[in-house]
């Protein structure tokens, strides 16, 4: 087990290492440059030389790389001038919010989808089974952006009983003291989530209510009930796990769309606006931390994965 | 055959089925599974009921069970557990009476258990659920179920899960499960056909041991005849979804009186004479089973009898009554020749034919150089695992085996699963390159071969497989199977392989026009058929066939036996046939090879190594196969196989056999006995029958 984690996080760690090459060179290869785009368009030639030598941009790519590298093993993923504050604190402060709307989406889409795709798989083919798959295509194809503006005129405007915007407070604690607020955004997250899950639960509990095992459940007399809860459904959770583990690195990243629209102060938001500014640092930062959470992310699946299924487990041990 | 012990009315049958009919509702129209089904089964008694794929006998048991498919119910008739009709019970008793006073035994161990759920969990259920045990008492319960089941360490089990037992184990947990609650009825749908043949006889043995301790009544279902002739009191035949016939065991495998039991006793390998030495050929049902959807008039068998008459495809034919019962309108009348036993007679001994047919390499002085010689082959698998799927050591798949095939000679390898002899087959073909060892092909070592003058090789030799649609592209046609292995091997023009691929399929028995046909419009015979023609392609002088007909059903199985003798005739083939199955292997083959553990045990003219075996393992096998001779008793002999197969990652020293062999002593352990004799070869120490064996070759 240990050798094995060594070895999943050695390869996490090449992976890490190369995405930040490759981010490093796109983003310094692109026309423009950072010194235009901080000192702007009535910057003179030798102000932007200046700013170009003082940021050490004037130095070639692999020197730049490494020093960039060499801060970052110092914790200093580097400092926005157009922010004016460090990568890490305009990180840290957007960080837990991105997380808290993340989590409360899933866990909300986690909760709904799961018994959502039970009922279609034991229904199957019948009305429930038609409605929830009719809802879910709808959802699923629907732009987000839509969904959420949707949202907003339906429960701000029309019938005014929640806030169209996030909570803007500083600190967690002060989203926190605002919870109305979160409820739009969580919701829209939510239900693109629930649409995506609740196919893949239906169609694996549809899979797995066809095995022998099941027909050897019920030829014991067993409840149907117990059949699909106890027998089938922890065999039907499978994919939803592989699910969450890919879901991982947009609890860090955030989402670009429905934070924009809610006006959220999260990651996807601060990304959105670095990418248009051409915040390099910031940039950099955010593509670094995504990356670490998606290779995180795969790992934690896999070994989640190794704690519902004895068979994942004790492979090796089994003879 | 305990007398009933519960106070149940003698008079009344515990099990009976008045005029059951079953359908399954497909997307496209109603498949009429079950037609007027009458059975009864008597406390503690035992009713075999035997049929083909699709007769409807597995549908019979779900319907007694309340567990057909989706899309599947019961339609009419009656289903009467103990007086009380099951289709009118409110759904709780049903699900009760399913739980408590029945029990059921699926075919296949390795998906009938929950993967996710210990062992003890799911034995104990019932308890728990229909009787209300505690967990610590249910606990206990599960442990002492699974001892008397014969699962070795029990208290260790029930905290394992399914995937770390063996099949035949596996097999045991279900049974423990079906008899927790200690059923009135037990319904065993093909429970041993997944298994290999020595666990088979286990695990019959087991049921047979429990019905009596438990004075249970069973519905053994099975497609096969040894299995039913040697355990039930009564058998019933089942065709195209009716009973054709039924009776005592006894009497319906002395006289069969329908026409279809007959033929189907008489497409069995077994039947085939024997002591001619020079086999002949099987009796094979033309046709196939009719679409159930589309029921024909009258008897359903007629379109596929000799006997048939006008008469037989109008009238609707009921069963006859009294104690032997038919549905034929020209039944046997003359009692058919026993069926012949695989068991070797009392004092018969064994002659070396030099008979027609029979080749025995190193009598005949000028024998034909051989097609086909290995040598010391041996083939490891770096064994993976752990999560990381490193290396954890070596699996000893071949270790070692030698032998020739000669050219229109069959060789037969026999042995039960994970005892190498597929992948023997594999390396002969060349899908895998030998660890150690030589394969000659042709008197041309292939080690020594360059690429292009390998590929030349290989048309010598080609594969033919279990599972011949999974062995075909599903998007091409037939002609582009059957021309591929031309195009490859560069053979011919676009006309030459079009006039080769036409002649393949005369030469198989199939009609031009399925050349434009896909695979999955083929019946299972038609895609060995097709397999067989493909192999034959590139005219190879040798074919391995590894288990091809093992899928079939036993008048299909006829079918593509014959063929496969015909076309040896006519093109003076060889075949390595590998199967599991003693009686084909030994209908088919000239010689036999047995393999256990990767080792060659024996090896010999068939009829020596069939009737006068001299391996332990070999004797155990045969006496495994359960004998559709209902004379002969299964008696549980000296050499009845006890345990499991062990690893082959860490093989027994000495003989590989030693732990399981009832003779095997110290000097077993520390030599390995080497493949000793001229033309019947064995490895063992002790090998049976020596005397005998010598007496008659002096």
């Amino acid at each position: 087990m240990v050798r094995y984690l060594t070895m999943r996080l050695g390869q996490a760690l090449i992976v890490v290492v190369l995405v930040t090459v490759i981010t490093f060179v796109i983003l310094h290869v692109l026309p423009g440059g950072a010194a235009r785009a901080t000192l702007g368009k009535d910057a003179t030639l030798d102000q932007l030389a200046a700013f170009n030598h003082d940021m050490g941009y004037d130095q070639s790519l692999v020197r730049q790389y490494f020093l960039y590298v060499g801060r970052l093993l110092h914790g200093d993923l580097g400092y926005s001038y157009q922010l004016n504050q460090s990568v890490t604190e305009a990180i840290g402060q957007r960080l837990p919010k991105t997380m808290l709307l993340s989590l409360l989406s899933t866990l909300l889409a986690v909760v709904v989808a799961i018994p959502l795709g039970v009922i279609q798989a034991v229904r199957r083919n019948r009305w429930p089974d038609y409605t929830i798959t009719s809802l879910s295509l709808l959802a699923y194809a629907t732009p987000i952006f839509f969904l959420g503006l949707m949202m907003i005129i339906l429960f701000s405007q029309v019938w005014p009983i929640l806030p169209a915007e996030a909570p803007q407070g500083f600190t967690l604690g002060e989203v926190l003291s605002d919870p109305a607020g979160l409820i739009l955004p969580t919701i829209t997250l939510a239900i693109v989530t629930i649409a995506v899950y609740s196919r893949y639960v239906r169609s694996s509990m549809i899979d797995n209510l066809n095995e022998n095992y099941v027909r050897t459940a019920r030829s014991k007399g067993m409840p149907e009930w117990r059949v699909v809860l106890v027998h089938t459904l922890r065999n039907g959770l499978f994919p939803v796990i592989t699910l969450l583990g890919m879901y991982l690195p947009a609890l860090f990243s955030g989402a670009l769309v429905v934070e924009s629209l809610f006006n959220f102060p999260g990651m996807g938001r601060l990304f959105w606006q670095s990418a248009l500014k051409r915040d390099f640092p910031i940039l950099l930062g955010v593509t670094l931390i995504i990356s670490v959470a998606t290779v995180l992310g795969t790992l934690v699946a896999d070994l989640l994965y190794a704690a519902v299924d004895p068979r994942v487990r004790l492979r090796g041990r089994a003879s | 055959m305990s007398a009933p012990t519960d106070s149940t009315d003698r008079s009344r049958p515990l099990l009976e089925l008045r005029h059951v009919s079953t359908d399954i509702a497909l997307r496209k129209g109603t498949v009429h599974a079950l037609a007027d089904i009458n059975l009864e089964v008597q406390a503690g008694q035992v009713l075999g009921v035997v049929g083909e794929s699709g007769s409807g006998k597995t549908m019979t048991a779900l319907s007694v069970m309340g567990l057909l498919p989706a899309g599947g119910s019961v339609v009419g008739g009656e289903i009467l557990f103990d007086g009380r009709d099951l289709r009118s019970l409110p759904p709780e008793e049903v699900r009760r009476i399913r739980g408590v006073e029945m029990g059921m035994v699926f075919q296949d161990p390795f998906t009938s258990l929950n993967p996710t759920m210990r062992i003890g969990a799911q034995v104990a259920e019932p308890l728990r659920v229909h009787q209300g045990v505690g967990k610590a008492a249910a606990r206990d319960q599960a442990i002492e179920i699974l001892r008397r089941v014969g699962m070795p360490r029990p208290d260790k089990i029930v905290d394992d899960y399914p995937h770390q037992l063996s099949g035949g184990m596996r097999q045991r947990v279900v049974i423990a499960m079906a008899l927790v609650c200690s059923p009135r009825l037990l319904i065993a749908d093909e429970p041993t056909t997944a298994l290999d043949v020595t666990t088979q006889r286990q695990i019959l043995d087991l049921i047979d041991d429990l019905r009596d301790e438990f004075g249970m009544a069973l519905v053994l279902v099975t497609h096969d005849l040894g299995v039913i002739a040697s355990r039930a009191d009564r058998v019933a035949v089942m065709y195209a979804g009716r009973v054709v016939e039924t009776a005592a065991t006894a009497d319906l495998f002395r006289a069969p009186r329908h026409r279809y039991t007959e033929a189907l006793m008489q497409s069995l390998p077994e039947a085939a004479d024997h002591d001619t030495g020079a086999k002949g050929r099987l009796y094979s049902i033309p046709g196939l089973p009719p679409d159930l959807s589309r029921p024909p008039t009258g008897c359903r068998f007629a379109p596929r009898c000799r006997f048939a008459t006008a008469e037989c495809r109008t009238t609707e034919v009921v069963l006859s009554t009294g104690d032997h019962q038919h549905a034929c309108l020209h039944p046997v009348t003359v009692p058919a020749p026993a069926p012949i036993s695989l068991r070797p007679g009392p004092a018969v001994v064994p002659t070396p034919a030099p008979a027609l047919g029979v080749r025995e390499p190193g009598e005949r002085a000028p024998k034909a150089p051989a097609i086909l010689s290995i040598r010391g082959l041996v083939k490891n698998y770096e064994a993976a695992g752990g999560a990381l799927r490193r290396a954890t050591g070596q699996v000893s798949a071949v270790a070692g085996v030698s032998f020739e095939v000669h050219p229109g000679e069959t060789l037969g390898l026999v042995g039960e699963s994970g005892c190498g002899k597929s992948t023997v087959g594999r390396l002969a073909v060349g899908l895998e390159v030998p660890t150690e060892g030589q394969i000659v092909l042709d008197g041309t070592d292939i080690a020594t071969l360059d690429r292009r003058e390998r590929r030349l090789m290989r048309r010598q030799v080609q594969l033919m497989f279990q599972d011949s649609y999974a062995a075909m592209n599903p998007r091409m046609r037939v002609d582009a199977i059957l021309a591929e292995p031309l195009q490859i091997q560069h053979v011919g023009d676009a006309s030459a392989r079009r006039a080769r691929v036409t002649t393949l399929l005369d030469q198989v028995g199939l009609s031009r026009r399925v050349l434009e046909r896909y695979p999955h419009e083929f019946s299972g015979g038609q895609l060995q058929r097709l397999g067989l023609a493909r192999s034959l392609a590139l005219q190879p002088r040798l074919i391995v066939g590894d288990e091809p007909v093992s899928a079939l059903d036993v008048s299909i199985q006829a079918q593509v036996l014959n063929l496969m003798r015909d076309l040896q005739h006519e093109l003076g083939l060889a075949y390595v046939f590998i199967s599991h199955d003693l009686s084909v292997v030994d209908y088919m083959s000239d010689r036999i090879g047995v393999m256990y553990l990767g080792k060659l045990v024996e090896v010999g003219p068939a009829h020596e190594v069939v009737r006068s075996a001299r391996h332990p393992y070999t004797q155990a096998l045969i006496d495994a196969v359960p004998s559709v001779d209902p004379n002969a008793v299964t008696r549980r002999t000296d050499t009845t196989i006890r345990g499991e197969l062990p690893s082959a990652l860490s093989p027994p020293s000495g003989c590989r056999f030693r732990t399981r062999c009832p003779l095997a002593t110290e000097t077993c352990a520390t030599t390995e006995p080497p493949l000793t004799g001229d033309v019947h070869q064995v490895a063992c120490h002790f090998p049976l029958r020596v005397e005998s064996a010598e007496a008659a070759r002096a």
